[in-house]
This record gives C-alpha cells, sequence and structure tokens, in this order.
C-alpha cells in the first residue's frame, strides 16, 4: 500500500537486520552440528582409544556461548521467546499495540543494562588475560560474544518499539517490524513442519494461517 | 522496607508483567535485576547481576539441551518408525484394541530416540492413524491413543524439559533422566491397559489383529535395532558413567544424523532442523539466565525460604498440599508452554516441596508429567491440534474426546506415583547408587 505511516525506512532496516540475525543464527546452528561431532569424537577418541580429547570441556563451554545467544534477536524477531497471552489475545487495535509496546520497553530497558555488564566483563577478561581451567583458554572471545549478541537484539528491540509505536499512531496499518500472535492452530502447523521438513501436510483443518 | 517485603512485591509485579504479555526471559531479568539493586545497591547488583547470562551460557551440563533437541528435530527423517510400529503390530497386535496397544508401545519406542512430544504425536498421526482406520479403529480413539503417546516423549530419555528441571533445581542430569524411564514406561502400560479394557468392553472401538507368524515376528525385530542402538547409548551410557548426558546426546544425535543421511534427508530438511534447533536452544538459554536473575533476587530475600516455611506450617497433610500444588500447575499449564512454567514456578515452589519432604528426583518427574497432561487438555492441548493438523478428515473435538480416557489414565498414573514414589526412585536410587 502506499504509505503514509513511514513504513518503508522501518521495512528496509528490518530487512537488512533480519539478514543479519539470520547469519548469526546459521552460525549457532553450526556450532550446534559442531559439538554433535565433537562429542562424538570424545567419547569414541576416550573410550575406544584410550585418548581424551584435550580440553574438551573447556572448548564446549567457550563455544556453547555461540548457541546461548547468537540467535537471541532472530528469536526476537519472530516472537519466540515465551510469554504468556492469554491478556494480549483478548486485545485488539491500539490497545494490543500499547501492550505490545510497554512490553518491548521492559524488554529493551533490561537489556540496555545487561549490555553495559557483559561488556564490562569481556574488558575485564581481555585486560586481565582469563583463561580456561584446564587447557588455558582465553575467554575474552567468548565473553566478547555475549554483549554482540545483546546489541543486535537492543537493535531488534528498537526496531519493534518503532514498530507498535507507528501502530498505536496508526492501528490500521500493515503491521512492520513486530511479531504477530499465533493461534494454537498456528502454532500446530509449525510443529508439524518441523517435524516432517518438505514432508509437511497442508493447513490444519479450521486453520486460518 | 525489609527484604521479604520487596520479596513480595517484586513478585507481585513479575506475575503482572508476565500476565500482560512481557516475555519471560525479560520479566523476570528485570524484576530480578530491580530487586537486587533495592537490596544491595546499584554497583554490586550490576556485578552481581551482569555476569549471570555468560556464567549461565556457558555451563557445560547445559550443552546437552541443543543435543537433546536436534535429536527430536531428525528422528523422524531417521526413518525408524514404521519399523517400530511394524514390529508392536506383530508383536501384540493380538490383544483387544491391538493396533492402538501397538501404537502406545511403538510411540514410547519413538520417545526414547526423541524427546519432543508433539514431534512424536505427529510422527504417529501419519504412521498409525491410516493403519487404525484401514482396521475399522474407531477414529477418536485412534486420534487419542496418539495425542496421548506422544507425550511419553518428555518423560523417556532423552528429554530435555528433565534437563532443564535438573538445571533449575541443581540435581543430577543423569538421574532425573535415568529416573523417567520407569514413569514412561508405566504410563504406557496403563495406556495399553485401559484400550485392552475399552476394546474387550465394546470390540466395535477396534478389534485384535491376529495371523502373523512367529518368523514374521521374528523378521520385524531387526527394524528395530537402531532405536534399541540409540537407546542403549543414552541411557547405558550415563548409567555406566563413560559418557556425560552431553556426550551420551552427541553420540545419539550423531547416531540419529548418519540413519537420517542413509533415510535421503536433504540438506534443505537438516538445514531446518538446525535452525530450528538453535531457535529453540536459545529460547531455553535465555528463559534459564533470565529466571536466574530472579531467583538471585529471590536468594537475596529470603522469599522462598519463607515461603517454604509458610508452606510447611500448614494445617494439612504434605499430599493435600502436594495436590493443591499439582492443580495450579493444570491450570497454569492451560495458559503457559510447559518451559516456561517450569521455570517461573520452580524458584519459588521447589523448596516448600522439598520443605514438606518430597524427594526432589520424583517431583521433576511428577511436574513434568503434569506438563505433558497440559499437552492433552483443553483449552490448549497442543497435542491434539497436532493431530488434527495432520488428519485434518477427524474434528478437533473428536480429538478432544478421544483423549478423554488417557487423560483419566494420567490421573490414575499421578495417583500411583504420589502413593508409591519407589516407582520412580527405584532405578535411578537402584542404578546409581544413590
Amino acid at each position: 500500500m502506499s504509505n503514509p505511516t513511514g513504513g518503508e525506512t522501518l521495512a528496509t532496516l528490518d530487512r537488512q537486520l533480519a539478514k543479519f540475525e539470520d547469519l548469526l543464527n546459521i552460525v549457532a546452528a553450526f556450532f550446534i552440528l559442531a559439538l554433535m561431532f565433537f562429542g562424538a569424537a570424545q567419547v569414541i577418541s576416550r573410550k575406544l582409544l584410550n585418548y581424551p580429547l584435550w580440553g574438551y570441556i573447556d572448548i564446549v563451554e567457550i563455544g556453547m556461548v555461540t548457541f546461548a545467544f547468537l540467535a537471541i534477536s532472530s528469536c526476537q524477531r519472530l516472537g519466540g521467546h515465551i510469554r504468556m497471552e492469554i491478556l494480549v489475545r483478548r486485545l485488539s487495535g491500539r490497545s494490543m499495540w500499547i501492550f505490545e509496546f510497554i512490553g518491548v520497553v521492559v524488554a529493551l530497558a533490561i537489556m540496555l543494562v545487561l549490555v553495559w555488564y557483559a561488556f564490562d566483563a569481556f574488558m575485564r577478561a581481555l585486560q586481565l588475560g582469563d583463561s580456561t581451567i584446564d587447557r588455558e583458554l582465553v575467554t575474552w572471545p567468548s565473553k566478547m560474544l555475549v554483549p554482540f549478541a545483546f546489541t543486535v537484539l537492543i537493535a531488534r528491540l528498537m526496531l519493534q518499539i518503532w514498530g507498535y509505536w507507528r501502530l498505536i499512531l496508526h492501528p490500521d496499518a500493515k503491521p512492520i517490524a513486530v511479531p504477530l500472535l499465533a493461534d494454537v492452530i498456528e502454532q500446530a502447523q509449525k510443529e508439524i513442519k518441523d517435524t516432517f521438513g518438505d514432508d509437511a501436510p497442508g493447513p490444519v483443518q479450521g486453520g486460518n494461517s | 522496607m525489609d527484604e521479604y517485603t520487596i520479596g513480595l512485591i517484586g513478585t507481585g509485579v513479575l506475575i503482572f508483567l508476565v500476565l500482560f504479555g512481557v516475555r519471560v526471559v525479560y520479566a523476570t531479568a528485570a524484576i530480578g535485576f530491580l530487586g537486587v539493586v533495592s537490596i544491595i545497591g546499584w554497583p554490586g547488583a550490576g556485578i552481581n547481576v551482569g555476569m549471570i547470562p555468560y556464567a549461565k551460557g556457558s555451563i557445560y551440563g547445559l550443552s546437552v539441551i541443543p543435543m537433546f533437541i536436534l535429536i527430536g528435530f531428525l528422528a523422524y527423517h531417521a526413518g525408524m518408525t514404521r519399523a517400530l510400529f511394524d514390529a508392536a503390530k506383530k508383536w501384540i497386535g493380538w490383544v483387544p484394541g491391538g493396533m492402538a496397544v501397538a501404537t502406545v508401545f511403538a510411540t514410547a519406542g519413538f520417545a526414547a530416540v526423541s524427546g519432543a512430544s508433539t514431534a512424536t504425536a505427529a510422527v504417529f498421526s501419519r504412521v498409525a492413524i491410516p493403519e487404525m482406520l484401514k482396521h475399522g479403529y474407531d477414529r477418536r480413539l485412534a486420534a487419542g491413543v496418539v495425542a496421548a503417546g506422544g507425550t511419553l516423549a518428555s518423560l523417556i530419555p532423552p528429554s530435555a524439559i528433565l534437563v532443564i528441571y535438573a538445571i533449575i533445581v541443581e540435581e543430577s542430569v543423569g538421574r532425573l533422566l535415568v529416573a523417567g524411564f520407569v514413569p514412561g514406561v508405566v504410563s504406557a502400560i496403563i495406556y495399553a491397559l485401559i484400550i485392552i479394557g475399552m476394546a474387550w468392553y465394546n470390540p466395535a472401538l477396534g478389534r485384535p489383529i491376529t495371523g502373523f507368524t512367529w518368523g514374521e515376528r521374528m523378521k520385524s525385530v531387526p527394524g528395530t535395532f537402531p532405536v534399541v542402538f540409540v537407546i542403549c547409548i543414552i541411557f547405558f551410557s550415563m548409567y555406566a558413567g563413560w559418557a556425560t548426558p552431553t556426550e551420551a546426546g552427541a553420540v545419539g544425535s550423531f547416531v540419529v544424523f548418519i540413519m537420517a543421511l542413509m533415510g535421503g534427508m536433504k540438506w534443505h530438511t537438516l538445514k531446518e532442523a538446525l535452525h530450528e534447533t538453535a531457535k529453540l536452544t536459545v529460547v531455553i538459554f535465555s528463559l534459564i539466565w533470565g529466571v536466574i536473575i530472579y531467583v538471585r533476587f529471590m536468594g537475596f530475600a529470603e522469599l522462598p525460604a519463607a515461603f517454604a516455611e509458610w508452606v510447611v506450617a500448614l494445617p494439612f497433610p504434605p499430599v493435600v498440599t502436594m495436590i493443591c500444588i499439582l492443580a495450579f500447575y493444570v491450570v497454569l499449564g492451560m495458559f503457559m508452554d510447559a518451559i516456561g512454567m517450569l521455570l517461573l514456578t520452580l524458584p519459588v515452589v521447589y523448596p516448600a516441596v522439598i520443605g514438606l519432604g518430597y524427594d526432589p528426583i520424583w517431583f521433576g518427574i511428577i511436574v513434568v508429567k503434569m506438563c505433558e497432561v497440559c499437552l492433552i487438555t483443553p483449552p490448549i492441548g497442543l497435542n491434539c491440534y497436532v493431530v488434527a493438523g495432520v488428519r485434518p478428515d477427524i474434528p478437533l473435538q473428536d480429538i478432544f474426546k478421544g483423549i478423554t480416557p488417557f487423560f483419566i489414565c494420567d490421573l490414575i498414573t499421578l495417583a500411583l506415583f504420589l502413593a508409591f514414589p519407589q516407582i520412580i526412585l527405584w532405578l535411578p536410587n537402584t542404578m546409581l547408587n544413590n
């Protein structure tokens, strides 16, 4: 639609950030696959060859920060973080957008605090040369990922604040850069698709997806 | 204002925020942080709370979570479901309602390689329901047994939700996983018994499937070896002590991964499975550090201890209090995802339960079973919607009606676990020697 609500810039920024978030998601997914191979290799090496991989736990702890944090922003974009929707679901129009807006403002406020202290922890690790106990791997690259992932999340939250603010001003505008509520039928459809992949059947009966 | 009052106000505000749709990770982290600030002051609170996300995001024990999730996403593509169902049908199809009973045991077998209830329900909607309908089985029974059978996945290892419980309450992940095995099997047996009873009373529900020779039965066994192999790896590695849960999960997912590749899994499917695993993993990790920040606040406010003291001092027998707690979970489970519900409530509920004298491992299994009951009860009952999604020809109301006997079974099972905690505790206490 021709957009008097100022959505074009928001949509462009949303798309650009989404590309970056997807890239981070791929990195997280890669590390999960790597952990699978690494864990299997550790068991085989230790049990069959009697040769445990040196610093296995250190490496896992350093590496797991990738899948613990990097996909946090893409998950926020898709509305994946768990919440209770019973009351929000009963709202519509401007009142719903106001509650969504407040929720994201709360999120932004706490993430600004946490990114500050996560960055502080990273700087301390860098300056002190903090390392793991066994293999003495430096921890700062791993600690750096936390403020990095939180910064991307903050960018996403700011876009969502913009998106919700726009909808508060123009409740009938097409939602941009904000996740929409999925009903239980849509959730079920997603579970089915996740299970069967390309082999999934069509939409759920009575579904509105 | 004393710390206890701050704790109460903080918890009240947290409930308000969660009710109004603030995502649990942000609500718990924000209230936790503000609470700690108000008790110990800003600089100390910042350092104290600021280190939690990294500290929790790099705990080795939590690295098992993506492994178990990945197994769940790959399990269908490993192509073991039909072999399981075929073997179960040939070995136990002769009992009244035999196909439905076979479905229960096949879902239990699949649950041993997948920790995802909804995925198990989806897979068997496709594999078992058509065969049951072809043999003239009542469609309510067919749909109900698949939706209920799916719930076995969260009890029988591997189970991500049991790992999360173990981490939050600081119990042994291995013990929890081992403890889930017998209750899962008991649940399956009770499901089977009710089906046999119903089909014996009303043969029109589902007739026995007979005519298989011993040769055919024996031939169906090798197809189940991959499942048995994965079960052995995950289960025995942990209590034989030759692998950590993460390592066992890694080897299990590696085997399932290879089988999925051999079964013709496409690159696109693998990519999607990894993407979804990454998303679900970050959701769980975020919840964990968010809730731990709130737990830190609760620790400073000494609220869980006070709540536990209050609960213990109630003039009722502990079992009555426990039933009230379980009823509370049923109500909460109607409105919230199981993992969120557990993480949000355990910091306060768990010390009270322990104060009442209940075993932490026992309570873990009970509470996870409660979460599973919520997967088949209205208004959400996600498993029922999943079955309806795969089988659009079966109306949703029929599925909810079909689930009723299994819901009653679950209540009986829970009562059994309450009356005889040894059903849950026997295996971990025996195998892991306390």
